[in-house]
C-alpha cells in the first residue's frame, strides 16, 4: 500500500469543501479563481488569478475541478493574445482529477477530466488538453497545441507517443483520489 | 525502482506456462493489469498483442474533426483542413498572413486570426520558426490550403506511378473480389482480402519458384487457379525505373559534396513519415498534412467477440463495450516494508535535502542485499462484487532435461546462488467489493495507517525457520476489498541479479452463469447480482511476475573496484 505524504499542518489551510492551499503558495486574484474541491495547491506554486480580461464586473481567470494537484513551484497564467488590435488574456479551464508534476509551466486553454501532467513541463499558451491525456516529465508543448484524449505526449516539442490504455479514466481517478487520501498531516500534530 | 508486478498473457507461447522470467524476451508476455482485457466466453486474459483490432473511426488529432471513411481514402489518410505538421520538428503549422500584427514582442508567436492580414499567406512553425517560405510555398487565401498541397503530392512521380499501378490491377481486382466476398464477408480475419490475392498470383506468375500464398483450405486453391488463367496485359510503367535512380543519385552525390553541416541533410525522422520519397536536403522539405488516427475496436482472437467498442464521438473516453481484465481478476500491489519504514523515516529526517538526493538515499535504503532475508507485501484488491478465496503458488521452474552429474552439479550450484521465495500456503479471503467504498476514501481510518506494523506481529503467523526470526508468512491485514499478505524472500551471499519470480494466483469466485448478459456497457456481467440462482463456485488461475528488484551487496568500494 501506499505511504502517506506528509505535510505540516501550519503550511496548508484547509477549505469547506477539502482544497488544502499551501500558505507558501502565491495565489494571485484570488476572487478570480475557482477551486472545486478536494484540490491540493502545494508549496511554491503560482496561481495567476490576476490576469484578468480587461472590461467592468466579475470574471473567472482560472478554474480547477475536483481531485486536482497544483505540484511544488508549478506556475499557472491564463493566456494571452492580441486580437484585432487589442491585448487580452484569456480564462483557464481545468477539469477534474487533474494532476500537475512539480514545477511545471501551465498556460493551456482548457485541459479536460483525468489528465496526468508531469514534472518540468511547458504547456503553451492556448494549448487544448483533452479527457484521459498524458505529457511525460519534461515536454515542451508549443503553443496552440491539441492533445487528443488517451494519448501519450512527450519530447521537444511535444509529439503523440502512444494511445493510453482504455482503462485510464478508472486509474487516475482512483490514483488522485488515493492521492488526496494520502496527502495528511504530520501525525505528530494529530 | 520500487518492486512492481505484471500479468501473463499466454498467447506468445504454446505452453500455458510462463517463461522463465530472467530471460529478457519474457517482458514481452507479462503487461501491467490495465492494459489488459478479459474474454467471457473463452475465460480468458488478452493483451494488446493479441487482439484482433478494427477501426472504428477516423480522426484528425489537431483539429479533432471526424472523418468519414469514405473520404479517408480520396484524402490518403491526412486531414484535408488545416492541419500540418512542420516538417523540422513535426510541431503543428501556424498559418499567418505576410504582415505580422505590431505590438506584439518578437518572442511571442504571431497568433492571429485568419481573417485578417495580408497576402500571401505562409505555414508558420511557433517552436522551430521554419516557415513555409523557405521553400518556396505560400497561398493567396488562409483557406483550403491542404486541398492545394495535396495537388503537390498527388503530382510526384511515386504517387502518379501508384495511380497507374492501382488502375493497371483495377481490373482483375474487381474480378477476384466478386470471386471471394463470400469467404471475405464471414470472416474477414482470413488474409484473402482481394488485393493479397491479386498481388500473390500476380507474383506467382512472374517469379518462378514463388508459391502462391494460400491460407485457405483446398478448395479455395482450385478457385484461384481458376481466377489466376484469366489473362491481363503487361504494366508499362511511366518511369523507367533505371533512369530515375540515376537522376536523383547523381544530384544527391553533388548535394553531399557540398555539404557543410550534418543538419543539411534531412534526418530520417524528419522523412520516413512522408508518403513517397522525400528530398534529401532539410531545406527542401516540404510541411506535412497531419496523418489521421483512428478509433480502435478490439475483439478476442479466438472467438471474435468484442472486448473494446468505443463511443461514436472521436473525443469521447466512453465505450460502448469495454472488457478490461481489472473488472475480473484482483490487483495485487507489491511493496517492501523494510523500503517502506525506510523511505517513511527519511522523510521525517531529512527535510532540506534535495528531491534527487532523497530519491537516491531511499534507493538505498529499500535495497534488497545478498544474504539477508526480507519480507514483502502483496496487496490484493477484489474487483468483483462477491468475495474471493485466493491460493498463491510459486511457478515451478522449467524441468532441466540435462543429464549427467556435471549438469547435476550445476543445477545445484545454481540452486545455491539463487534466492529462495515463500509465499502463504495456505488460500486466503478477499472480501467483496462494494461501490460504498469508493467513496469511503475520505474516511482515514480505512487508511492503512502507522499501526499495519503491528497487525503484522500480532496476527501473522510466526516464521517456522527455527533462527528465532519474527518474519511472517501469512495475512498482514484484511479491510473492505483488500487483504495484505506477506511473503519472504531468503537471498544467499552468491546471489546476483534481480529478486524476480513466477507467480501462480487462483482465486475461487462465485459464478453468475450461464446467464448471458446482453446489457453491455452498463458494468460487467460478472458485477452483476445473480442472487436468484444457487451460486455456483469457479476457479481462475493465472500467472504473474514479481520483481522485487536488484540484489546489492554490503561491500560497495570493493565492487567499484570490480568493475
Ligand atoms: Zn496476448
Ligand atoms: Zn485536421
Ligand atoms: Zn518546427
Ligand atoms: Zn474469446
Amino acid at each position: 500500500m501506499d505511504l502517506p505524504i506528509y505535510y505540516t499542518r501550519a503550511e496548508y489551510i484547509e477549505t469547506d469543501t477539502g482544497n488544502k492551499v499551501s500558505r507558501r503558495a502565491t495565489i494571485s486574484g484570488p476572487q478570480n479563481i475557482i477551486l472545486g474541491g478536494k484540490t491540493i495547491i502545494a508549496s511554491g506554486a503560482i496561481i495567476r488569478g490576476d490576469l484578468r480580461r480587461t472590461g467592468p464586473g466579475h470574471a473567472v481567470v482560472i478554474s480547477l475541478g475536483r481531485y486536482c494537484l497544483i505540484g511544488e513551484g508549478c506556475v499557472m497564467r491564463p493566456p494571452y493574445k492580441t486580437y484585432r488590435g487589442n491585448f487580452n488574456y484569456y480564462p483557464m479551464k481545468i477539469g477534474d482529477h487533474v494532476h500537475i508534476g512539480a514545477n511545471s509551466i501551465v498556460e493551456a486553454a482548457t485541459i479536460g477530466n483525468h489528465v496526468e501532467i508531469g514534472k518540468n513541463c511547458i504547456i503553451g499558451k492556448f494549448t487544448i488538453i483533452k479527457d484521459c491525456a498524458k505529457i511525460a516529465d519534461n515536454t515542451v508543448i508549443p503553443p496552440n497545441t491539441v492533445v487528443p484524449a488517451l494519448a501519450l505526449f512527450a519530447g521537444s516539442p511535444g509529439r503523440f507517443i502512444e494511445d493510453l490504455p482504455e482503462s485510464t479514466p478508472e486509474m487516475v481517478e482512483a490514483q488522485t483520489k488515493q492521492y488526496y487520501t494520502r496527502f495528511q498531516p504530520l501525525p505528530a500534530e494529530r | 525502482m520500487a518492486p512492481k508486478i505484471e500479468y501473463y498473457c499466454p498467447c506468445l507461447s504454446e505452453s500455458p506456462h510462463p517463461p522463465p522470467p530472467n530471460l529478457p524476451s519474457s517482458s514481452y508476455s507479462f503487461h501491467p493489469l490495465h492494459n489488459l482485457f478479459f474474454c467471457e466466453e473463452c475465460d480468458a486474459v488478452r493483451c494488446n498483442r493479441c487482439v484482433l483490432v478494427e477501426v472504428s473511426g477516423y480522426y484528425c488529432p489537431n483539429c479533432l474533426f471526424e472523418v468519414p471513411s469514405a473520404s479517408v481514402r480520396a484524402e490518403k489518410n491526412r486531414c484535408a483542413r488545416n492541419c500540418f505538421l512542420c516538417p523540422n520538428c513535426r510541431n503543428t503549422l501556424t498559418v499567418v498572413p505576410s504582415d505580422p500584427p505590431e505590438n506584439v514582442d518578437s518572442r511571442t508567436s504571431p497568433i492571429v486570426s485568419t481573417t485578417l492580414g495580408e497576402p500571401p499567406f505562409f505555414l508558420y512553425c511557433n517552436h522551430c520558426r521554419w516557415d513555409s517560405a523557405e521553400v518556396g510555398i505560400t497561398f493567396e487565401k488562409p483557406t483550403g490550403l491542404a486541398a492545394q498541397l495535396q495537388k503537390f503530392e498527388d503530382s510526384a512521380p511515386e504517387s502518379l506511378e501508384f495511380e497507374r499501378l492501382k488502375e493497371h490491377f483495377e481490373p482483375f481486382l474487381r474480378a477476384s473480389s466478386s470471386s471471394s466476398t463470400l469467404p471475405s464477408a464471414s470472416s474477414h480475419h482470413v488474409h484473402t482480402n482481394p488485393i493479397t490475392a491479386a498481388a500473390s498470383s500476380a507474383l506467382a506468375r512472374d517469379i518462378p519458384g514463388v508459391g502462391k500464398y494460400n491460407p485457405l483450405s483446398r478448395s479455395r486453391v482450385g478457385r484461384d487457379k481458376a481466377a489466376h488463367r484469366q489473362e491481363y496485359p503487361d504494366y508499362k510503367s511511366r518511369v523507367e525505373i533505371g533512369s530515375a535512380a540515376a537522376l536523383s543519385g547523381e544530384a544527391d552525390v553533388e548535394f553531399l559534396r557540398h555539404l557543410e553541416t550534418v543538419s543539411e541533410v534531412a534526418a530520417l525522422e524528419q522523412r520516413w513519415t512522408n508518403s513517397w520519397v522525400s528530398p534529401l536536403p532539410a531545406s527542401d522539405l516540404k510541411p506535412l498534412r497531419i496523418p489521421l488516427q483512428s478509433k480502435k475496436s478490439k475483439r478476442c482472437p479466438s472467438c471474435r467477440h468484442i472486448l473494446i467498442k468505443p463511443e461514436q464521438k472521436a473525443q469521447s473516453v466512453r465505450f460502448k463495450i469495454k472488457l478490461v481484465a481489472a473488472n475480473y481478476l484482483p490487483a495485487i500491489a507489491v511493496t517492501l516494508p523494510h523500503a517502506q519504514a525506510a523511505i517513511e523515516m527519511l522523510k521525517r529526517t531529512s527535510k532540506s535535502a534535495s528531491a534527487a538526493a532523497q530519491a537516491e538515499e531511499q534507493q538505498a535504503a529499500g535495497a534488497l542485499i545478498a544474504g539477508h532475508s526480507y519480507s514483502f507485501h502483496l496487496a490484493f484488491t477484489n474487483p468483483l462484487y462477491d468475495p474471493i478465496q485466493i491460493r498463491l503458488a510459486k511457478a515451478l521452474a522449467p524441468v532441466q532435461t540435462a543429464e549427467g552429474d556435471a549438469a547435476a552439479e550445476a543445477a545445484e550450484r545454481a540452486r545455491r546462488s539463487t534466492f529462495q521465495i515463500q509465499l502463504p500456503s495456505a488460500a486466503f479471503p478477499v472480501g467483496a467489493f462494494a461501490e460504498a467504498w469508493e467513496y469511503d476514501d475520505e474516511d482515514e481510518d480505512m487508511f492503512l495507517d502507522d499501526d499495519g506494523m503491528e497487525i503484522v506481529e500480532a496476527r501473522g503467523k510466526k516464521g517456522k525457520d527455527g533462527r528465532g526470526k519474527t518474519r511472517s508468512v501469512g495475512i498482514v491485514e484484511k479491510r473492505a476489498n483488500v487483504t495484505i499478505v506477506s511473503g519472504e524472500v531468503l537471498i544467499p551471499k552468491e546471489a546476483r541479479g534481480d529478486v524476480r519470480f513466477n507467480m501462480l494466483v487462483s482465486y475461487t469466485y462465485r459464478s453468475d452463469d450461464p446467464e448471458p448478459s446482453e446489457e453491455a456497457g452498463v458494468g460487467t456481467p460478472s458485477r452483476s447480482h445473480g442472487t436468484n440462482k444457487a451460486p455456483e463456485m469457479k476457479n481462475f488461475s493465472f500467472y504473474t511476475v514479481v520483481d522485487l528488484g536488484p540484489i546489492m551487496y554490503r561491500e560497495e568500494p570493493k565492487l567499484t573496484a570490480d568493475l
